[in-house]
């Protein structure tokens, strides 16, 4: 190896370490507390707006006090309801659950995974922030614009989205909602190069792909969906914007306003659809695959055992990844698509069972018999194999298009996505922070605090989402403001109060991880090095951070990460330790 | 706070990373093309799908953008030889042909207009707003390239090239036959979609 031994002041202004950073480790901090601040607000939204769907009408001053004039006299407006349905789901989705967690995490670990001093472009990582930091300002101001914000959905569908004059989010706050959201896609664009080049061109000595940890894997793909992806999103918003501002009609067609037809036509709403589903759906697994990631490589080191199945769990990370793009029509069924095309999405779509059910059962399989270890991390993380299947198991029934037209755009898919890809990744985002804390922040969170905080959040969590199903099955229509009209469903009043009940409780629940995390910070026990006995290349790195992160030169591998309890060796042992005579690497066959 | 960092793997190796860059956002340019081309498709089922005969500037732009590319490559080659002079030669030769080129595009455009098809308004057509949106969009995507090339031939002229340090020239070009190449896409896809 070229060895180019240079020696390097390195002096930093406040400014440069802690605003504009170009370091790794202060850019995951950066985007950790950005993306979990708006979760946090996300979250209160969700909250607000389940008080309207559990007691309808009723009035509290809890609106008027943070909705203002969204609430007059405490009940919320209802074109102001949909805007919060909309901001919540777009919030979840990109700002927390894409920006949060991708941009914390990979942009901790892949440098210290994988053996790097700091990202490729440690500029374009520091412009990835700050634009993603434009964006979610941009997304809030739309919340205090005349008319409100955008209430479209999370999925902005035209005509809603493409007439300024449609209704009263459609103006401004969806003007606002585009120009944020075409920040966002550039900064995930930026982060995501940098991501993938970094793990590719940047591995230590002996980093082959092979001993590359999972939750590098997990990264590495959901950077090339996000490459893939979030492209041509943009091409649907530019599409979009021209129809808004310039008079075009790619999506508008048979258009009537106050019974005057409107001068545009030969455009199609479905074409949208296509467009954003495109996208749409390696989204969520943009969202979910970190979090796989996360968890394999908990649920190992918790387990004292090495990962079972690890070319099986990278192959079901690529065919999962790969599947992702060729299943978009399922969220399309009612279209009036061809049945032979939605027989089509239905098989493609099915098939994502197949390496879904590998990972879960090497998951168990490698629990089985372990020495567990029942850390917050891997509590959260068997939280997450719980609801992957739980909420994998829903998908067969809407992934097939014959079962999925009786419960579309009912409460039953709201209940499967928020299991399966809101709390799986909620899952794996708290395990993760669990299990990293020591490395950021050099303390160890309270234990105690985090079993409570897993415990409540579990159970609020399925208390919230698992009635949905039957209220979805009932026939229970999503986004809607209030079902009192229709007198089918007033038997379902009292189990929507439970739900909101639920969510108050999961509010309340998440009010003791932020007390944790922020005490710990400054009071929390200080971290030893290597913590939880981990075999993974952060944790040679010392516990207070440094520029470049290892003070001398980087460490060479050579074994792959998961030698936990090998019969005959020590307890664990770390990937830059050299084999020993006669051994070989178990990663190796 | 200071620190002594001795590397193994330095900072400035992140270089070799810069070529990989441009690749991998290549790709995501063609995902932005392939999903705009996607729609074009998608629009054509309809029954308003109006054809058009496209200007001959079009064609004269296209071999404009093809040269480009040839005479790019061929300064590259004299460059690497040291031959500065050549190479500043076919540089100039090549930013004539791009201003050529997107001269051509916008007296083919403006031709167009003057047929009375337009981009936008209650007259345009969705065939003929995808194609000026297209045809601009690569012209954005063109005028990057065109700082690039200022930027290598200004660092031509003042010599900064020595041996083994061409990476950004080879960046430059790299991303210049990538948008000939995309455009000649393009003219083929849009006068298979819409010329009558
Ligand atoms: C305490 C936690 C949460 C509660 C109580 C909650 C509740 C809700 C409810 C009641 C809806 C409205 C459904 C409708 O009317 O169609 C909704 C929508 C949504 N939620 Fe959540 N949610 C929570 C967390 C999350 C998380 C973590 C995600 C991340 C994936 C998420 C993503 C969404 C999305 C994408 C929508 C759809 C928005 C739309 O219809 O445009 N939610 N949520
Ligand atoms: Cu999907």
């Amino acid at each position: 190896m070229d060895l180019t031994h240079s020696s390097h002041t390195h002096k930093e202004s406040f400014i440069t370490k802690y605003i504009f950073s170009t370091d790794h480790k202060m850019i995951a901090k950066q985007f950790m507390i950005t993306g979990f601040t708006m979760g946090f607000i996300g979250i209160i939204m969700s909250v607000l707006f389940r008080l309207q769907l559990g007691w309808p009408g009723e009035k509290f001053l809890i609106n008027e006090l943070l909705l203002g004039s969204w609430a007059n006299g405490g009940v919320i407006a209802p074109d102001k309801y949909l805007a919060l349905v909309t901001m919540h789901g777009t919030i979840m989705v990109f700002f927390m659950l894409t920006a949060g967690l991708s941009g914390t995490f990979s942009n901790l670990l892949i440098p210290l995974q994988i053996g790097a001093r700091d990202m490729a472009s440690g500029f374009m990582n520091m412009l990835s922030y700050w634009i993603f930091f434009v964006s979610c300002i941009v997304m809030l101001v739309s919340l205090g614009v005349e008319g409100g914000a955008a209430s479209a959905g999370w999925t902005i569908y035209p005509p809603l989205s493409a007439l300024p004059e449609a209704i009263p989010g459609s103006g401004l706050g969806m003007t606002l909602w585009l120009i944020s959201m075409a920040l966002f896609i550039t900064s995930s664009l930026i982060g995501s190069l940098n991501y993938i080049v970094t793990i590719i061109n940047l591995r230590t000595k002996g980093m082959t792909f092979s001993r590359l940890p999972l939750t590098i894997w997990s990264f590495l793909v959901t950077a090339i969906l996000g490459v893939l992806s979030f492209p041509v999103l943009l091409s649907a918003v530019l599409l979009l914007v021209f129809d808004r501002s310039f008079g075009t009609s790619f999506y508008l067609s048979d258009i009537f306003i106050g019974g005057q037809a409107l001068e545009r036509f030969g455009g199609s709403p479905i074409l949208f659809e296509h467009l954003f589903w495109f996208l749409g759906h390696p989204e969520v697994y943009i969202v979910l695959l970190p979090s796989l990631g996360i968890t394999s490589e908990i649920v190992s080191t918790m387990s004292r055992k090495p990962i079972f199945g690890y070319k099986f769990m990278v192959g079901s990370i690529l065919a999962i990844g790969g599947l992702s793009f060729i299943v978009w029509g399922h969220h399309m069924f009612v279209t009036g698509m061809n049945p032979f095309l939605g027989a089509v999405f239905t098989i493609t779509t099915l098939l994502i069972a197949i390496p879904s059910a590998i990972k879960v059962f090497n998951y168990l399989t490698t629990l089985w018999r372990g020495n567990i270890i029942f850390s917050p991390a891997m509590l959260f993380s068997i939280g997450l194999i719980s609801t992957f299947i739980t909420g994998g198991l829903t998908g067969l029934i809407l992934g097939d298009a014959t079962l999925d037209i009786n419960v579309h755009d009912t409460y039953f898919v709201v209940g499967h996505f928020h299991i399966v890809m809101g709390l799986s990744a909620v899952f794996g985002t708290f395990a993760g922070v669990y299990h990293w804390f020591p490395k950021m922040f050099g303390k160890m969170m309270n234990n105690t605090w985090g079993q409570v905080h897993f415990w409540i959040t579990i159970v609020t969590a399925y208390g919230v989402f698992f009635p949905m199903h039957f209220l979805g099955l009932a026939g229970v229509p999503r986004r809607y403001y209030t079902n009192s009209s229709f007198p089918m469903f007033d038997d379902f009043i009292n189990l929507n109060e439970i739900i909101s009940i639920f969510a108050i409780l999961a509010f309340l629940g998440q009010l003791i991880f932020l007390f944790n995390f922020l005490y710990s910070i400054y009071k929390g026990k200080k971290a030893s090095q290597n913590p939880w006995n981990s075999n993974t290349l952060e944790w040679t790195t010392p516990v207070e951070h440094i520029h470049g992160n290892w003070p001398n030169d980087i460490p060479e591998v050579h074994r792959w990460p998961y030698d936990y309890n090998k019969p005959g060796y020590e307890e664990f042992i770390p990937q830059n330790v050299p084999l020993k005579k006669g051994e070989t690497d178990s990663g190796a066959h | 706070m200071e620190h002594q960092l001795t590397y193994s793997t330095s900072f400035e190796e992140n270089k070799k990373a810069h070529e990989p860059l441009l690749w991998i956002g290549l790709v995501s340019i063609i995902m932005f093309f392939a999903g705009l081309t996607s729609a074009v498709i998608v629009s054509s089922t309809s029954a308003t799908w109006q054809l058009f005969s496209l200007p001959s500037s079009f064609l004269n732009s296209s071999i404009a953008i093809v040269l480009s590319s040839v005479t790019y490559q061929a300064g590259y080659v004299f460059l690497k030889k040291q031959q500065q002079s050549i190479a500043i030669l076919l540089f100039a030769i090549t930013l004539t042909l791009s201003l050529l080129f997107v001269y051509f595009q916008y007296a083919g455009l403006s031709n167009l207009y003057q047929q009375g098809i337009f981009a936008t308004g209650s007259q345009s057509t969705t065939s003929s707003s995808y194609f000026y949106i297209l045809t601009v969009l690569h012209i954005a995507h063109l005028f990057f390239g065109l700082i690039s090339l200022l930027y290598v031939s200004i660092k031509t002229m003042l010599n900064k090239y020595n041996n083994n340090n061409y990476l950004g020239v080879k960046i430059s070009l790299t991303y210049w036959h990538f948008l000939g190449i995309l455009w000649v896409y393009l003219y083929v896809f849009l006068s298979v979609m819409m010329s009558k």
